[in-house]
């Protein structure tokens, strides 16, 4: 799992790459909770390169969402694979996020 | 004469040897996805194969063996109408389908991998006769 991080117009936007799995979900977990530390308000999470995810994936976006919340913040999550985005939908999970198809798309709704 | 229908013996078969460690299951995931595309699954149903599998995986790497070292064996093999994967442990007893259905969507983390499994599977059988555990995932061929 590769994690490429950056900035643009307030909102850190974490980029991944690979497999989100047991084994690499701690990593996310770690770099997520750096940003909660630093209160930050608005994260955008691209999943483009992101060809897999499990239940380890899942509860590590699970536990942001509920901590963002708690802040007021909000987090969305772009660029859903058609095989990552059925994942979500099996756990009803894009009930609860805002799954967005596209960067563009998400930085319209942070600043709406 | 070969022996046909149900009762008939697998039309290949592996067995998979790891180590309970995170690091191993996207090797596993790797050479399951391998086997699928052998076995003529389509794209969609291998995927949610593999999915069920891994959890399976990690459930024993997580409960069954608790961290620490241990040896899982996997047995792949593939029939005429199904594929059954058989997880077989030596860790600490424990049963995943006895694990109460999560509440959907989830509040909290954790609690999706057996839900994965069930949803995903056709049977998902539980043994713990014996020492460890053996868990049995099917999957029936339209």
């Amino acid at each position: 799992m590769k994690i490429d991080q950056r900035q643009s117009n307030n909102v850190d936007i974490l980029e991944l790459t690979g497999e989100l799995d047991f084994h690499s979900s701690p990593e996310l977990r770690d770099r997520l909770q750096d940003l909660l530390k630093k209160q930050a308000g608005k994260i955008l999470i691209n999943l483009k390169k992101v060809n897999y995810i499990d239940s380890s994936g899942l509860a590590t976006f699970v536990e942001t969402l509920q901590k963002m919340k708690r802040m007021n913040g909000k987090l969305v999550l772009t660029d859903l694979a058609p095989a990552v985005r059925s994942v979500f939908e099996i756990a009803k999970l894009d009930q609860i996020f805002h799954l967005a198809a596209s960067e563009q798309e998400a930085l319209t709704a942070f600043a709406g | 004469m070969p022996e046909k229908g149900n009762n008939a013996g697998p039309r290949f078969q592996e067995t998979v040897v790891l180590d309970s460690e995170a690091k191993q299951c996207a090797p596993f995931r790797e050479k399951l996805r391998a086997l699928l595309i052998k076995a003529a699954f389509d794209d969609k149903t291998a995927g949610g194969i593999v999915l069920a599998a891994d959890e399976a995986l990690t459930n024993i790497i997580r409960h069954a063996y608790g961290g620490k070292s241990g040896r899982v064996e996997i047995d792949v093999r593939d029939f005429s109408d199904r594929m059954e994967i058989t997880f077989r442990d030596h860790g600490q007893k424990f049963d995943p389908t006895q694990l109460p259905e999560p509440e959907l969507p989830p509040t909290k983390g954790g609690g999706l991998g057996v839900y994965f499994m069930k949803q995903l599977m056709d049977k998902v059988e539980y043994d713990g006769k014996g020492p460890g555990n053996r868990l049995v995932l099917t999957k029936f061929k339209k």
